[in-house]
């Protein structure tokens, strides 16, 4: 079964952060080099989640098994933020 | 936030498809007990594929694709035999294993039936559901064991409530590795709809939380958390409770043993079951031939959800997102690293059945029982969670609730009396 999965305009969208998600996701494994996206023929994962400023993505690499968490700062800090 | 190839492969469970294959690998309820009691075959859908799924005359159960592949009339009408069962339009007959056995209409000495087997599923029965899978089974990819969970094996009085939800089975997955909806989905809405509605919402679900946490381990991930007024000592942190991978949840407390069970019927509809077991100390459970079932409301007359008990609230989250929801737009914050856990999860397992190897929770050998760890003392809210339980939540639809209440009731005053 085809599902169409159109972005879901009617009740709000960011085709922005979208389209930043897209671009800035990391491509390769940092580990293996393995390609981490499926558009670029990785069987990667990255899911992108938000902390203040900061975006950071959870990656996972089926080619070596690497997992771990890449953030992309707009600041860098001597101290870990108090939560 | 995921790109719209991941989130497709996250969500697409046709055959063939990289979550399809993993989903294969596992067993599924795809019928009541009762139902095949009161007749012998039904039909059912299961990961986008219609079957048919039988009690011979002897209690063995068999499940087979819908469509009989002589001129494709429906073996869910067909006549359920002593060793299989026989399509409605020309009597086909097929074996539990799936040969065919007999083409009346053809003559004796061709092998035309021998070219025309299907692809039969296994069926079992387990505490009043009927279970099969319809994955691989062969000599290097044998059919794994239905896994015994404690809640489907162990003594109490049963109560299943059921909805067919609909929307896609991973978004609401992933409520199970989202303890912080709880405070508020439950909490503050809940509390909101009662000052609406003139009704008292449960204290209990309303506390914050403060810490979070969640653990993989061989059934999927325990979730854990600490609530306001509690410690890193109580069984909410402690012990927690599991989602048992990829389709359950493991819930409890004060008595009551919950397995939450979503099954992905097809990609854009979920069955949606709370299989519950009452069980509290000091009492004797009464006889129970047939366990009760019953569909619990999901939209009121006007059409809105209804949303005045705990798992109403739930299931107007999980659909209001959207049959498929888009995960290309959504903006997850830290409080949703269970979320990611999960979808991370879910990837590395279907590497694992690309790779030729077991996904996590593939059980080989015979066994009894599996206990899954689950707090008991929910909420710090001790017995009272028992009765808000069945007056708050699903089970207050159960032909059975006041019944469930008196049982929990008399064997608290028994326990105050020992």
């Amino acid at each position: 079964m085809t599902v169409s999965l159109r972005p879901d305009v009617a009740r709000g969208w960011f085709p922005a952060d979208a389209a930043s998600h897209r671009r800035d996701a990391p491509k390769f494994c940092p580990s293996c080099a393995a390609p981490l996206g499926l558009a670029e023929g990785g069987r990667g994962l990255a899911t992108e989640y938000w902390l203040g400023s900061d975006r950071v993505f959870v990656c996972y690499c089926a080619a070596c098994d690497w997992s771990g968490d890449i953030v992309l700062t707009e600041r860098v800090l001597g101290h870990e933020a108090e939560e | 936030m995921l790109t719209a190839e991941q989130n497709d492969e996250l969500t697409d469970i046709a055959p063939g498809t990289p979550m399809g294959e993993l989903l294969r690998r596992y067993w599924y309820p795809v019928a009541f007990t009762r139902e095949l009691e009161e007749f012998p075959v039904k039909h059912a859908k299961l990961l986008g594929e219609d079957w048919a799924v039988y009690k011979t005359m002897s209690g063995r159960y068999g499940i087979v694709p819908e469509a009989c592949p002589h001129r494709r009339a429906s073996m869910a009408y067909g006549v359920v035999e002593s060793n299989g069962i026989r399509c409605p339009y020309h009597g086909w007959l097929f074996g539990l294993d799936g040969e065919c056995l007999e083409q009346p209409a053809e003559r004796d000495e061709t092998n035309f039936r021998e070219r025309v087997r299907v692809k039969a599923g296994k069926a079992q029965e387990l505490g009043g559901l009927v279970w099969a899978y319809v994955g691989p089974d062969t000599e290097e990819c044998p059919a794994p064991e239905l896994p015994r969970f404690d809640v489907f094996v162990m003594d109490g009085v049963r109560d299943i409530g059921w909805a067919d939800l609909p929307c896609n089975f991973v978004q609401i997955m992933e409520n199970a590795v989202d303890p912080h909806h709880v405070e508020f989905l439950h909490g503050r809405y809940f509390q909101f709809m009662g000052q609406q509605h003139g009704f008292e919402a449960p204290a209990s679900f309303a506390k914050k939380h403060v810490k979070v946490g969640f653990d993989a381990f061989e059934w999927g991930i325990i979730k854990r958390r600490v609530v306001e007024g509690a410690t890193e000592e109580d069984d909410d942190w402690a012990v927690g409770h599991p989602l048992v991978f990829p389709y359950n949840m493991r819930v409890g407390g004060a008595n009551i043993e919950q397995m939450q069970i979503r099954v992905p019927i097809d990609r854009t509809t979920t069955r949606f079951m709370l299989y519950s077991v009452h069980a509290p100390d000091g009492i004797a459970f009464p006889e129970q031939p047939l366990v009760p079932d019953y569909e619990i409301p999901v939209f009121t007359e006007d059409g809105r959800h209804r949303t005045d008990y705990v798992e109403g609230q739930d299931i107007m989250a999980w659909v209001t997102q959207g049959a498929i929801t888009d995960r290309t737009v959504e903006h997850l914050g830290r409080s949703d690293v269970g979320v990611t856990m999960l979808r991370r999860m879910f990837k590395s397992e279907m590497v694992k059945v690309e790779n030729g190897e077991d996904p996590l929770g593939t059980i080989r050998e015979p066994h009894e029982r599996i206990d899954l760890p689950c707090e008991k003392n929910k909420f710090d809210a001790g017995p009272q969670f028992a009765l808000d339980f069945i007056d708050m939540a699903s089970s207050r639809f159960s032909p059975q609730a006041d019944a469930l209440k008196k049982l929990h009731i008399t064997a608290w005053e028994g326990r105050q009396k020992v």
